[in-house]
């Protein structure tokens, strides 16, 4: 296929899915949802007490993994349950299927970030030291959970026993990610000096999710 | 142009549903396809559309490339308006069309082009799969049970298309007697 074809391929599956979603809803809402009812819990929970600024950025991340979980898993869920996924696949050429859903999806995870964050640094009274740090942090996180997430999803969706088998398999995938983006986003937070290697680690580790879930998706059915 | 099926063995489980089939699927021709229920009509679909593969044996299609079903299992998008399907499929084509004329082809009414097709009757969703068919002018069309929840005019504008349909490779798995009239070959699995 031509990469001119696979482009346009890729740019109408996200056309669809996009035209799709804000009529059904259902995938975004879910995590809009998620995400609202852990910051109010866990701000109220806290009190107004003082969190260290390393919990504080642990617990952004875990709020971003579980709410892009009860997201991302819909994103070929969905498409089976109705019965298009099938179409899809016979008109559409695999890796435009993949990186159609994955751009999506990543779509889908900006705008839950752009809604979360503030809502996050409000209601945890959170300064910010290094605004630019965090949103390039919070970019390469949000790519890395979309690239692993798309394929993840794409695994999980003929299996027989769903409930809960998305974020056990998404998690430690993923782990690489967290560790150095909690790191990075605490060092936001405080504007303490920060590693430029774990940027880079971030980066390296994107990639590394986008080409294999590229290579792996192939193999699926 | 056509499809060859060379000892092709497939099991489900226990279940031997074909052993050294060999089956030559020329293009020009309705192929039809009939047996009774679970004979593996839609299998032998899926196999000749490398849906599926087979556990030994080769499917080789043999000067064509693309292809398009309509199958109870292959669903449009409900969310979507009917043009919208249209340009969707045609797009990943690579194709451009002309909505109205293929509506009208499927005689459907122009008025359905920005109806969402959740809100079409059966018949009219099965058109509108025709109807997508058609636009993306594929070499291989694999019909599985096509004219069911079809009306008698909605069977008529169906065989009209597929006889006019010389370039193409036809498959039709059917159990109808109507059906089975416009198939040149038949093929009737145990």
């Amino acid at each position: 296929m031509k990469f001119s074809n696979f482009l346009e391929q890729t740019a109408a599956i996200v056309r669809k899915d996009f035209l799709v979603g804000t009529r059904r809803r259902a995938s975004f809402a879910a995590m809009l949802m998620f995400s609202l009812t852990a910051v109010a819990s866990l701000s109220l929970a806290a009190g107004g007490a003082v969190i260290e600024e390393n919990l504080l950025a642990a617990l952004l991340w875990v709020v971003i993994f579980f709410a892009a979980s009860a997201g991302i898993a819909g994103t070929f869920e969905d498409e089976a349950a109705a019965g298009t996924l099938a179409t899809l696949k016979l008109y559409a050429a695999p890796q435009a299927v993949l990186f159609g859903k994955m751009i999506f999806t990543l779509a889908n995870l900006t705008a839950l970030t752009i809604f979360l964050l503030p809502l996050f640094l409000i209601l945890f009274d959170c300064a910010v030291a290094q605004i630019f740090l965090l949103l390039v942090t919070i970019f390469f996180g949000v790519v890395g959970i979309a690239g692993a997430g798309t394929l993840t999803a794409a695994l999980t969706v003929s299996a027989t026993v769903k409930g809960g088998l998305f974020p056990i398999l998404l998690f430690p995938v993923t782990l690489p990610i967290f560790l150095p983006a909690i790191q990075l986003t605490a060092a936001a937070f405080t504007g303490a000096d920060f590693e430029i290697d774990l940027l880079i680690l971030m980066t390296i580790y994107d990639l590394i999710l986008i080409v294999a879930s590229s290579i792996l998706y192939d193999y699926l059915d | 142009m056509k499809i060859l099926f060379e000892n092709v063995n497939l099991k489900f489980g226990r279940l031997e549903l074909f052993k050294n089939l060999n089956v030559e699927i020329t293009g020009g021709k309705v192929f039809g396809i009939t047996g009774k229920n679970g004979a593996g009509k839609s299998t032998f679909l899926k196999l000749a559309g490398k849906i599926i593969k087979p556990d030994s044996g080769t499917v080789k299609i043999v000067d064509a490339e693309t292809i398009a079903a309509v199958t109870p299992e292959m669903k449009i998008y409900d969310d979507l308006t009917a043009l919208e399907n249209l340009n969707f499929f045609a797009k990943l084509r690579n194709k451009k069309i002309d909505a109205e004329k293929i509506f009208n082809r499927v005689n459907l009414s122009i008025e359905n082009l920005n109806i969402r097709a959740g809100n079409f009757s059966t018949g009219m969703k099965q058109r509108l799969k025709f109807a997508i068919l058609l636009s993306v002018d594929a070499d291989i069309w694999l019909l599985d049970e096509p004219t069911a929840n079809l009306d008698s005019e909605g069977r008529n504008i169906f065989y009209n298309e597929i006889l006019s349909a010389t370039d193409k490779i036809i498959l039709l798995a059917t159990n109808d007697t109507k059906d089975l009239e416009v198939c040149n070959e038949i093929l009737k699995l145990p």
